[in-house]
């Protein structure tokens, strides 16, 4: 994992009981980003939950910038540069749209998103549960993108999202890209995963199935592993 | 005779309001349903007893109450309350140990007797034509500016957008960088401090012994109850009714009516209306 942004080595966690990763390896370098995919239930969001610290480790080790983080807690990881933005539960509904974004604690300013999502900006002072699906993924979007972390955890962030604000998404994405932030982006949609990955990582009942580099493999090589 | 009953009800409205803040951050948010509540107002109340047995002078009460209290809610909750976060009915079980606890350390070193502590302000002001205790009025006046103060800062300060997130989120909190643990520490301490003010507040309007703090935990959870949780304006409304009926009927039949109006109202708000009068969306 040296060098590397983000590394996980032979992880393995769970639920109680229930072990659902069973040793997973990957990692992702400066201005990068690693694509997780597979069918729903693999295991794909219990692997961003297990980085970002939500859930313990039962076996392995979790790095960033080739600190070991495995035993931080989840504002601990935060606070060094690891930012998450969840599948569900991704904003505080009672909370207004202007507070939702100032916990992102950041000095950029958010100006800069509401001209890319513009409705964003027309309703800063109304409760982020008055939302719909698709702009509540906005404003966590836009929540983790002002937190200034080295790398970004996105699990599905553009379900439920209109096309348009996908591509929106993406160029944003390859904007920080290009600063030098890394993204781990899991998701279903196979446009997206292809446009912004530089490695992919397929997921098959909590094993890697898949691995390779973006260059190397093509929208069909996605499509099998989904298939399985 | 109608001054009289008006400044007992705001009298009563605003004890029970500075009772009652702290169990609202206490059960509000966190969650915990604290039965040592009252017996925190408790020792608040006997900080004048205790400067007085350390020799110190009376403007030292106020640092007295605040070490005493402070200390003792830091050791629940390390000890105790951070393991029943958002678990009511188990921290109810757990804090009443600690309010017998409480009630037993106090007993102990001060004994069942009362102990009666001097006005901090003495005399009395004329209010159309009625006599009424000037350190009620100062008590009266002073609250409403930190009410107004603690309502701004938790709608507006950071720590209140963190407290609210906490409250509704707490893993989205965690990976929004809040210490969670640390938080919700400072708001119990912080419950249990105001607590321990009321306590200093009324010393010297009440007689101080250890078994006082039953009465004030019981209209606080009636007052939130009925008011509803996690907000101020429940906390006020809640209080409002509870001490505004109570000193009414008091005044008016005696003391027994008051308690049986309260006990029936909240009996019907936890059967017909649980959430209280103002629900938050």
């Amino acid at each position: 994992m040296t060098g590397s942004q983000l590394g996980f080595s032979e992880i393995k966690c769970g639920y109680g009981d229930t072990q659902i990763i069973h040793g997973i390896s990957g990692r992702v370098n400066a201005g990068e980003t690693l694509g997780v995919f597979g069918r729903n239930g693999v295991g794909k969001t219990t692997l961003a939950r297990t980085l970002v610290g939500e859930i313990p480790l039962s076996a392995g080790a979790v790095s960033l910038r080739n600190d070991d983080i495995g035993k931080q807690l989840p504002y601990e990881r935060r606070r060094m540069g690891l930012s998450y933005m969840p599948q569900t539960g991704l904003v505080f509904d009672n909370l207004t749209v202007r507070e939702n974004l100032s916990l992102a604690n950041s000095s950029l300013s958010p100006e800069t998103y509401f001209e890319i999502f513009p409705r964003l900006g027309e309703r800063l002072d109304q409760p982020a549960g008055s939302m719909s699906g698709g702009e509540r993924k906005i404003l966590s979007f836009v929540r983790v993108m002002l937190e200034e972390a080295q790398v970004i955890v996105l699990d599905e962030p553009s379900e439920g999202v209109q096309p348009e604000n996908i591509e929106c998404m993406q160029q944003c994405i390859l904007a920080r890209q290009s600063l030098g932030c890394s993204f781990i982006l899991i998701e279903q949609n196979l446009s997206m995963l292809m446009t912004l990955s530089s490695t992919l990582l397929g997921l098959e009942s909590g094993r890697v199935v898949f691995e390779s580099e973006r260059n190397t493999c093509d929208r069909s090589d996605l499509l099998s592993v989904l298939s399985l | 005779m109608a001054t009289l009953l008006i400044l007992n009800i705001l009298w009563q409205v605003s004890v029970l309001a500075i009772v009652t803040i702290g169990l609202a951050v206490v059960f509000g948010q966190l969650r915990i349903m604290n039965m040592a509540h009252g017996e925190l107002v408790m020792i608040g109340a006997y900080a004048p007893v205790m400067t007085s047995l350390l020799g110190l002078p009376g403007y030292a009460n106020i640092v007295v109450c605040l070490v005493t209290v402070g200390l003792i809610a830091l050791l629940m909750e390390r000890l105790v309350i951070r393991h029943f976060y958002g678990r009511a009915f188990d921290s109810l079980l757990a804090t009443w140990g600690l309010s017998i606890l409480l009630r037993e350390t106090v007993e102990l070193i001060f004994g069942r007797g009362y102990q009666s502590v001097p006005q901090y302000v003495p005399g009395t002001f004329s209010i159309s034509g009625t006599d009424y205790p000037l350190y009620r009025l100062v008590v009266m006046a002073g609250i409403i500016p930190i009410f107004a103060g603690l309502y701004i800062w938790y709608r507006k300060s950071k720590i209140g957008v963190e407290i609210k997130a906490m409250v509704e989120n707490p893993s989205l909190a965690q990976a929004c960088g809040i210490n969670t643990s640390r938080l919700s520490a400072g708001c119990f301490i912080f419950g249990a401090l105001t607590a321990g003010v009321a306590g200093l507040l009324l010393a010297p309007t009440i007689r101080v012994e250890p078994m006082m703090g039953l009465d004030y935990l019981i209209r606080s959870f009636f007052s939130l109850v009925i008011g509803g949780l996690g907000s101020f304006e429940g906390l006020f409304i809640g209080v409002g009714i509870i001490a505004g009926a109570q000193s009414t009927l008091g005044a008016l039949f005696n003391q027994t009516y008051g308690y049986l109006f309260i006990l029936i109202l909240s009996i019907v708000f936890l059967w017909l209306r649980p959430d209280g009068i103002y629900r938050r969306s």
